[in-house]
């Protein structure tokens, strides 16, 4: 009985501080649905904290790649990054016609983007947090790094 | 270790299991309660932050609205971060300060010297222009009534922010300057656009939501 408790408590304790620490940044989830002939339907939800532990087993070689195919976009990326933190909810883009309805926002600190059309519908919902883990990732992989 | 004692610990190990599964519970329910909470403090405060305007009305058949709400000092940190084509540090590269044979520079120059008046008045059957400084301003307007949907276009630019913008060196214009020096005016209008279809505003204000 008290091996079983035992071991309870170090597998309880094991999961709840995984689980903890996976989802203390939130959740990525992307979600696309194209309303047509051979349309993707995409339904993606990701820790945050998974993907720049994540990036921790990409190759060098393809981190260095992927570094330099962003690297204009990565100072930028960072900058706004930064600054968004600041304004956790706040909607920067709103627009709207009789069929679309397009919003770009942070909530909760997450950048929030939907994109409501009769053809398709867009939904990306990011921490800022996590962009910002994989920017400096990136960054450090940069050539001049 | 006796009985009782093994009991007392096994039931107590197996409680706080039981306690750190559950917790996730709890955290999950405190985040999903807490930004609400938030939306509503960062909606209805008026923060000292100074916010960039763009609405767009459009009253077609579509009825399109566009509003774009940019703090000036996210636009100010992160302008110097692009350099692409012309843009670089936060300044556009224009050739030789002169445009259509305008010397530019010089023609700030003058106006921000000159005393307030009216510079350009042109009035007609298809539009009235007016070009003038007033109380620290340059203002532009225009309207055109070549066809009966008559539209009007008002641009009010403080002259301090046109200074800020021809202060860096030859043949560039500072937009991050000109952003700064944005940031200190008050609350203001900066463009307005009316025609029979769109209605263009942009204006700049302590709030981070449109009206």
């Amino acid at each position: 009985m008290m091996l079983l408790a035992k071991a309870a408590l170090g597998l309880g304790g094991t999961i709840v501080l995984a689980g903890a620490y996976t989802m203390r940044e939130g959740v990525i989830r992307v979600d696309v649905d194209e309303y047509h002939a051979g349309g993707s339907h995409i339904h993606l939800w990701v820790p945050a904290a998974a993907v720049p532990m994540a990036m921790h087993f990409v190759p060098t070689k393809h981190m260095r790649h992927a570094s330099e195919q962003a690297r204009e976009a990565l100072p930028v990326l960072h900058a706004i990054v930064k600054e968004l933190k600041k304004y956790p909810d706040v909607a920067f883009v709103e627009v709207d016609d009789r069929d679309q309805h397009v919003r770009v926002r942070t909530h909760g600190g997450k950048l929030q983007i939907d994109v409501d059309a009769p053809d398709q519908k867009v939904h990306v919902l990011c921490p800022l947090s996590a962009i910002e883990d994989v920017t400096s990732q990136l960054e450090e992989h940069s050539p001049g790094a | 270790m006796s009985d009782p004692n093994r009991g007392f610990f096994a039931r107590t190990a197996l409680i706080a299991t039981a306690a750190l599964i559950l917790s996730p519970l709890g955290v999950l329910a405190q985040s999903a309660a807490a930004p609400p909470a938030s939306s509503n403090q960062s909606t209805t405060s008026v923060s000292k932050d100074r916010w960039l305007h763009v609405r767009v009305i459009s009253s077609d058949a579509k009825g399109e609205t566009v509003r774009v709400n940019v703090p000036l000092e996210l636009a100010e940190k992160v302008l110097p971060a692009i350099n692409k084509n012309r843009l670089h540090d936060g300044k556009v590269k224009i050739d030789d300060a002169h445009v259509n044979d305008v010397d530019l520079r010089a023609l700030v120059e003058a106006i921000r010297t000159t005393k307030d008046g009216e510079f350009v008045t042109v009035q007609s059957n298809d539009c009235d222009v007016r070009v003038a400084k007033q109380s620290n301003h340059l203002i532009v307007h225009v309207l055109d009534k070549q066809n009966s949907k008559k539209s009007e276009v008002e641009v009010k630019v403080p002259m301090k922010v046109i200074d800020a913008l021809f202060s860096a060196g030859k043949d560039e214009l500072d937009l991050v300057a000109a952003l700064h020096a944005l940031s200190a005016q008050g609350d203001t209008e900066l463009v307005s656009v009316k025609d029979h279809e769109n209605t263009v505003r942009v204006w700049l204000d302590s709030k981070n939501v449109t009206d």
